[in-house]
């Protein structure tokens, strides 16, 4: 364009000359040509700050009859707002009012004391919005927090302290509309330790250390520990320590004093949920295992969360269920929750979608489809929690 | 004095070309030495500089291109000649596509379809056993050479995968009994459909229903259970994925699928993006064997015969 606009000069040489000259514009001119151009910034300037932002629309409420039912949503790799946005309103469409979401440590302080607000303010607000209580799950190391080289979820004890200030940023930020953090995840497998020998002791030293500081800031914030993946792993495996095993040593460690709630992961797998629990069986009531270490150690005041769970429907996982299976257990966690156990607050299932197909069997532990289509199961859920459902 | 005189009778349009670009040649020697040199003036006085030029014009363009079409020697290929064997990973707990026999031994069809494959090439399907959700990642480090474990097409591993034809459609169809008359979904306006409740064709149906199509959904608490009501006349439909469809075809259910596949989910056969001579094998192995009716006697042997008709 601007080759042919010299080309048009060079042949033409006396054009130039008829070009007019800004001083003679007259002064309506100029102002109408200021007014366009600062129109075009503001708009440029609006386009970009909310390319990414869809209307919060109005207050809601979750409608259920069951207040403990929850899933854990899948936010942090979703980056449209709009989606953000109708994940959220089918949560509350589905009739659960809790979510769990992770906020990844590493991608909200990518430096250190650098924060990154943006899409965290997304998925609190709008889940606010959306009436939903939000249940923050806070882990993953940035780069700078950890030595070279090693793994995301690698974090030294000298660096905890940067963790609870992370903790206490978030807590700071959202202490309005988030009211419970969990430390942590899974901390009792060592693939979720930094590919480390499971250590009760070093996390109890981390809730040492970020508990206080997030009480601090923040005292009406409650915090979740434990979070633990049930796991039937010997004694002395590399890979796991059993999760009753473990919880009686965070105990032991002196954890009592340094979490509020305990955070829960009650998977099914291929048990009914009311199947008996064991201790040597990996199953939905195996949550009343942990319950009882918590009274036998004297915090039996405290409440629990199930912030993971649910059951699979994969065609060939060895571990999953028929779908019909899935859409009944799944009916009865939450009522077992809702009438059994009033030490529970909720029953957060795993999950409700992914923002792409993983083509694995944890395709099958969500509610509706990546394109947001809804699942059998939400539909029953949601049918469950209008109290209209009823098995065929 | 001459050429003054010759262009002052020339038409006034030409003469003034002629001034433009030699404003232009003026310009440009003042401007950039490259611009004051003129291309087509050296090609026209020497020739053999467009040669040249040509030649080194398809010399890059061909080193680009091979450059970018991934590595000239298949090393997998290469491999796989020297060792004798295409070693082939599946997850053998899924039957019939795969499973362990009393001996622990590998069988089912796509371990024989490994075999057949490997056989047109003179070589040996070698079986490694791996974990479903690991499959991908043994690919990847070398581990195998390919995947067939009644894999997905996955369009966000096409960057590392090479994915061949599908050699079975496993997504949801809409079936019905051998003799009937529907051929697609409006034809069941006022009927029925069975399916497996909570299942993806129990999703399906329930989006076609909200779509405004005017069946009766019948959930029922398994596969098994839907199709018998097809089977019974109790359904005038089904919705099931391909798999459960031809286990029952091969038991001798006289049922039919109709219409489109209504949520593909094909099975692929999976080969590393870094072996080209590997890949145009298999896709003319897959092509011989259909073409022979091979695969199809293949599916024959695991899933069993089609119901004859009466």
């Amino acid at each position: 364009m601007i080759g042919r606009f010299a080309s048009f000069l060079r042949r033409n040489p006396d054009s130039i000359n008829r070009i007019p000259r800004l001083a003679l514009w007259s002064p309506r001119a100029r102002k109408l040509i200021g007014a366009l151009l600062l129109c075009s910034v503001v708009g440029l300037t609006y386009r970009s700050y909310f390319r990414n932002w869809v209307p919060f629309g109005p207050q809601r409420t979750v409608a259920t009859v069951n207040l403990k039912m929850g899933v854990h949503t899948r936010l942090t790799d979703e980056p449209d707002a709009a989606k953000i946005k109708r994940s959220l309103e089918m949560v509350r469409e589905m009739g659960a009012p809790w979510i769990v979401e992770y906020f990844p440590w590493a991608y909200y302080e990518p430096r250190r004391g650098q924060y990154e607000w943006s899409h965290p303010d997304l998925v609190i607000d709008h889940a606010s919005r959306q009436g939903l209580t939000v249940i923050a799950r806070l882990g993953y190391v940035p780069e700078w927090a950890r030595p070279e080289d090693s793994h995301h979820l690698y974090l030294a004890e000298e660096d905890y302290e940067a963790f609870g200030r992370y903790a206490v940023e978030f807590v700071r930020r959202y202490r309005d509309r988030v009211g419970y953090l969990i430390i942590w995840n899974e901390p009792n497998l060592s693939l979720e330790w930094g590919f480390r020998p499971v250590d009760p002791a070093s996390y109890v030293r981390m809730l040492k250390v970020v508990y206080p500081m997030v009480k601090e800031a923040a005292p009406e914030v409650q915090v979740l520990a434990g979070a633990l993946a049930p796991t039937l792993d010997p004694p002395g495996s590399e890979w796991s320590v059993n999760d009753l095993d473990y919880l009686q040593q965070m105990y032991d460690a002196g954890a009592a004093d340094y979490f509020d709630i305990l955070a829960i992961h009650a998977y099914g797998l291929g048990f009914d949920a009311d199947e008996p629990a064991g201790e040597t069986v990996v199953n939905f009531r195996r949550s009343e295992l942990l319950r009882e270490i918590m009274v036998r150690n004297g915090d039996g005041d405290k409440t629990a969360m199930i912030t993971e769970g649910g059951w699979n429907d994969h065609p060939r996982w060895t571990r999953a269920v028929r779908p019909a299976q899935r859409i009944v257990n799944s009916v009865r966690a939450y009522e077992i929750a809702r009438t059994e156990w009033p030490w529970l607050e909720s029953v957060c299932l795993w999950v409700f979608r992914f923002p792409w197909d993983q083509k694995s069997y944890q395709d099958y532990f969500t509610f509706v489809g990546t394109d947001f289509e809804p699942k059998a199961i939400y539909l029953e859920m949601q049918e469950y929690a209008a109290g209209r459902f009823k098995a065929p | 004095m001459n050429d003054q005189r010759r262009s002052g009778e020339r038409d006034p349009l030409r003469a003034e070309t002629d001034r433009t670009n030699r404003q232009w040649l003026v310009a440009g020697r003042h401007g950039s030495r490259w611009t004051g040199f003129s291309v087509r003036g050296s090609f026209g006085r020497r020739p053999i500089l467009w040669i040249v030029a040509c030649v080194l014009a398809l010399a890059v363009g061909g080193w680009l291109l091979l450059r970018t079409g991934g590595p000239a020697v298949d090393e997998t290929w290469l491999e796989m000649q020297e060792r004798g064997s295409w070693r082939v990973g599946m997850d053998p707990s899924f039957p019939p596509f795969e499973t362990l026999d009393a001996e622990g031994a590998p069988i089912g069809y796509d371990v024989d379809l490994a075999r057949e494959i490997a056989a047109t090439w003179g070589l040996e399907a070698e079986i490694v056993a791996i974990g479903y959700d690991s499959l991908l990642d043994a690919l990847l480090v070398d581990r195998v050479d390919a995947v067939i474990s009644a894999f997905p097409y996955n369009a966000r591993m096409t960057k590392d995968v090479h994915y061949s034809p599908p050699y079975f459609e496993a997504g949801v169809r809409l079936v019905v009994g051998a003799d009937a008359a529907f051929e697609e979904i409006g034809d069941l306006d006022g009927g029925t459909v069975a399916v497996e409740w909570g299942s993806r064709g129990d999703a399906i149906a329930r989006r076609l229903q909200r779509e405004g199509a005017g069946f009766t959904r019948l959930p029922f608490e398994s596969s098994e259970k839907a199709i018998e009501a097809l089977v019974s006349g109790a359904s005038s439909a089904l919705l099931i994925d391909g798999v459960t469809l031809r286990l029952a075809q091969g038991e001798g259910k006289g049922i039919r699928a109709v219409g489109a596949v209504l949520d593909e989910d094909p099975y692929v056969i999976a080969v590393s993006i870094k072996a080209p001579k590997l890949q145009s094998a298999l896709l003319q192995a897959l092509a011989t064997l259909e073409e022979e009716g091979r695969l199809g006697l293949l599916e024959e042997r695991w899933f069993g015969q089609y119901a004859r008709r009466e």
